[in-house]
């Protein structure tokens, strides 16, 4: 028990991704607000980008600058410069994304799923 | 909104927040961060006055229309030094075999072809920001961004 | 060195870099837009051209981004494969935009034309990405680049439809990258590689070690991939997608987009993952059912359908299951004809949704039951329509014979004659939904607006005409392709 709850408390990066990736994928899933879904979809990345980022953290390391005679630990750098093109696209995304529900305000007055849903007769959105 | 506080205050923080952008985004060779933080925070400057003062104010200083080229022109940059690097006979983003100058590691000017890239990626990210806030906000006319 | 010794990368490049000046050049010179965008396509399918002959001449060769080898660097590694999907890429999208400078300021907004080009640009210049890079990470960036941009042509029309099409569209497709940006996460994690090459060489002995993690990248890879390439449950996007869109981004989504997923997948599962995966897990049989339901399923929905690009929409939702039988079934001749359906179902479905634009141009007229006797009154569309559906069933002497006779033939080698049973039955249902289309096309007396049809441009029939010919002219020479198709097959199997 006390083990299991020891590599929980060690990989606890990886756990709490895990659980704002169930949070944002259940947003996603049953909120009918289409900006609730957007904002679904960015926590869901946020915790892709946690896992990414936990990945390349050493334990001790600090940020990989290089200073002549310094002898500590660095952290890897590469997962964080991955993990900026990655929240780079999620912003794009995400302002797409808005600006697709700006759009669907327009043409239906609301952004709610089952309302447009409605509105046009029974197909799912 | 007509909050004197507000604008007092905007107008007061704006000009180091974009000093600070630039700050991050010229030395993104040498610190963390980089074109696209630096590029960020210099957006979040312009979009700060446009919501204290108003859009017409901030579109004053930059319209969407230079925003929008200058979004292209960052772009360009980036992708022009990766053919520069081939027009100088080595491979797309060569940087030392291309011959540019790499100086000393350390210092404001070194590292040949990165900074020029990271300034290029900071214009980009930079007028993308502001270009997209001004889309949403503007809704209709502007809306093809 | 040469500039042709940079051509790996210009391909992807130039197409970039002029997307990126296209915004400027409506602003200033509108009219050299189009121009342009011609110019670069065609560009890119002369280096396509250049880069296959290398290939075959001199076999595969890697080009390195900056000069930084891996595992450090970026690397293009260009192989039978690669250069064949850039061919498809560049020699489809090439008449797609052709036919489209006529019948897009039709379609959209006067505004957004110059938009549309650079849209394109990026979606031609990150599909050619992703065929020829050799790198995960690089590979998600084009993936990412893809779906945005071609979520972009289809809501660039603006129509209620397009932007609820776009939106459900997005929403998955952003599903679809988060499931591969973790399943890359959980590779890099216990590799320490992104490169294909080098993850192929230290996967092995990391599966021996961390089983479970592998297994979890490669279920988020397949699901990651598989809403992009609409493989068959997770298909529920496409129809909307693909019918409402404008008809040049219906061809190249339809006949290309979804395609260079499946060829991502045949990139990872053949070259990234060794052989011993299959023990873990029964991918490929998986692969195998999905691909008979898209098939079958697809072809029932195509049935029903009402409108013509909607048919035409459920139909690439079947056509796509072919690929995915043929990298499934695993032997030679399957996976041959899976390849070679890429290229042959890219070139029949963009003619298909231009023949439907092209009476929807003309007429105004979306329903099959109107359409009847429009063969009498637009003969050429109506002719490219009928050898793109004769195309489809698999008639011989069109390009369609030689993908399905290929998938049978390795349905057959693998010792699964119920999947060579599975391509027979789809000839027969995509006859059903097809042939009556033609029938009533040529048979029938034309009434209200197919009666008395616009103006087609020249253009837009030459386009059609060109690919009409393309279908026969690889129904009749299929060794055109064979040559290059079956080299990629045996590197990829290792044989």
């Amino acid at each position: 028990m006390t083990d299991t709850l020891l590599r929980l408390h060690q990989n606890s990066y990886y756990f709490f991704s895990i659980v704002l990736f169930i949070i944002g994928f259940h947003t996603m899933l049953t909120h009918n607000n289409l900006i609730k879904k957007i904002i679904g979809m960015n926590i869901m990345d946020t915790s892709i980008f946690l896992f990414f980022v936990a990945i390349g953290y050493v334990r001790g390391g600090r940020a990989p600058i290089l200073e002549p005679g310094a002898g500590h630990a660095y952290i890897n750098p590469l997962p964080s410069a991955l993990i900026l093109t990655g929240i780079v696209v999620a912003v794009s995304v995400t302002a797409y994304a808005l600006s697709l529900v700006v759009k669907l305000y327009r043409h239906y007055g609301t952004i709610d799923a089952e309302e447009i849903m409605r509105l046009r007769g029974g197909e799912t959105l | 909104m007509e909050d004197i506080i507000v604008r007092y205050i905007s107008r007061i923080i704006v000009p180091f927040v974009q000093l600070y952008g630039l700050y991050v985004i010229l030395h993104g060779h040498l610190s963390p961060g980089g074109g696209f933080s630096g590029g960020a925070i210099f957006a979040a400057s312009m979009i700060l006055y446009a919501l204290s003062f108003n859009l017409s104010a901030g579109t004053k200083k930059l319209s969407h229309d230079v925003s929008s080229v200058l979004e292209s022109g960052g772009a360009l940059i980036f992708a022009g030094m990766g053919l520069l690097a081939v027009l100088l006979g080595t491979n797309f983003l060569g940087n030392r075999a291309a011959g540019f100058p790499l100086g000393i590691p350390g210092n404001l000017f070194s590292g040949g072809a990165i900074m020029v890239i990271t300034f290029g990626v900071g214009i980009k990210v930079a007028s993308t920001m502001i270009t997209l806030f001004y889309s949403l906000i503007e809704g209709e006319g502007h809306s093809h961004d | 060195m040469s500039a042709a010794a940079h051509l790996p990368a210009l391909t992807v490049v130039v197409p970039l870099f002029f997307a990126y000046l296209m915004p400027l050049l409506a602003r200033w010179r509108k009219s050299w837009c189009a121009a342009t965008t011609l110019a670069v396509l065609a560009f890119t399918f002369f280096s396509s051209l250049y880069l296959a002959n290398r290939v075959m001449s001199s076999g595969p060769f890697v080009y390195h981004m900056g000069g930084w080898a891996p595992p450090w660097g970026i690397e293009f590694y260009v192989d039978y494969l690669a250069v064949f999907t850039a061919l498809t890429i560049s020699g489809i999208g090439l008449p797609v935009i052709v036919y489209g400078i006529k019948d897009l300021p039709h379609e959209l907004k006067e505004g957004v034309l110059g938009w549309y080009y650079t849209l394109y640009l990026l979606l031609m210049a990150s599909m050619l990405g992703m065929a020829l890079t050799n790198d995960l990470f690089n590979l998600f960036v084009f993936v990412e680049i893809c779906a945005i941009a071609s979520c972009a042509i289809i809501s660039i029309k603006e129509s209620r439809e397009c932007v609820e099409a776009a939106f459900k569209y997005l929403v998955l497709s952003a599903v679809g990258s988060g499931c591969l940006l973790l399943a890359i996460a959980l590779i890099y994690m216990v590799t320490g590689h992104l490169n294909f090459t080098f993850l192929a060489a230290t996967l092995p002995g990391v599966m021996a070690v961390y089983p479970k993690n592998i297994l979890a990248a490669l279920a988020l890879l397949m699901v990651g991939l598989g809403v992009k390439a609409a493989l068959f449950p997770l298909h529920v996007w496409l129809p909307d997608a693909h019918s409402s869109a404008p008809s040049p981004s219906s061809a190249v989504l339809s006949g290309l987009v979804i395609k260079i997923y499946a060829v991502a997948m045949i990139k990872l599962l053949y070259k990234v993952f060794p052989a011993t995966f299959a023990g873990m897990a029964p991918v490929m049989a998986m692969l195998l059912w999905m691909s008979t339901l898209a098939i079958i399923i697809g072809s029932m929905f195509a049935i029903v359908q009402e409108d013509i690009k909607k048919m035409l929409a459920y139909s690439s939702i079947a056509q796509i299951g072919y690929v995915f039988l043929g990298v499934g079934l695993a032997s030679h001749n399957a996976l041959l004809g899976g390849i070679l359906h890429i290229f042959n179902h890219a070139m029949m479905k963009a003619m298909l949704f231009l023949a439907a634009g092209a009476f929807i141009y003309a007429t105004g007229v979306r329903k099959l039951s109107q359409l009847k006797g429009i063969g009498v009154t637009m003969p050429v569309p109506a002719g490219a329509f009928a050898i793109g559906a004769m195309a489809m069933v698999g008639i011989p002497v069109t390009n369609g014979f030689w993908s399905k006779w290929y998938l049978a033939l390795g349905a057959l080698d693998a010792g699964k004659p119920l999947f060579a049973a599975v391509v027979l039955v789809s000839s027969l249902l995509n006859g059903i939904y097809y042939l009556p289309i033609i029938v009533n096309a040529f048979f029938s007396k034309p009434e209200g607006a197919v009666a008395k049809p616009g103006r087609l441009p020249a253009v837009m029939t030459g386009t059609l005409v060109v690919l009409g010919a393309g279908c026969i002219i690889f129904g009749i020479f299929p060794s055109l392709v064979l040559g290059l198709v079956s080299r990629a097959t045996r590197l990829l199997l290792g044989l």
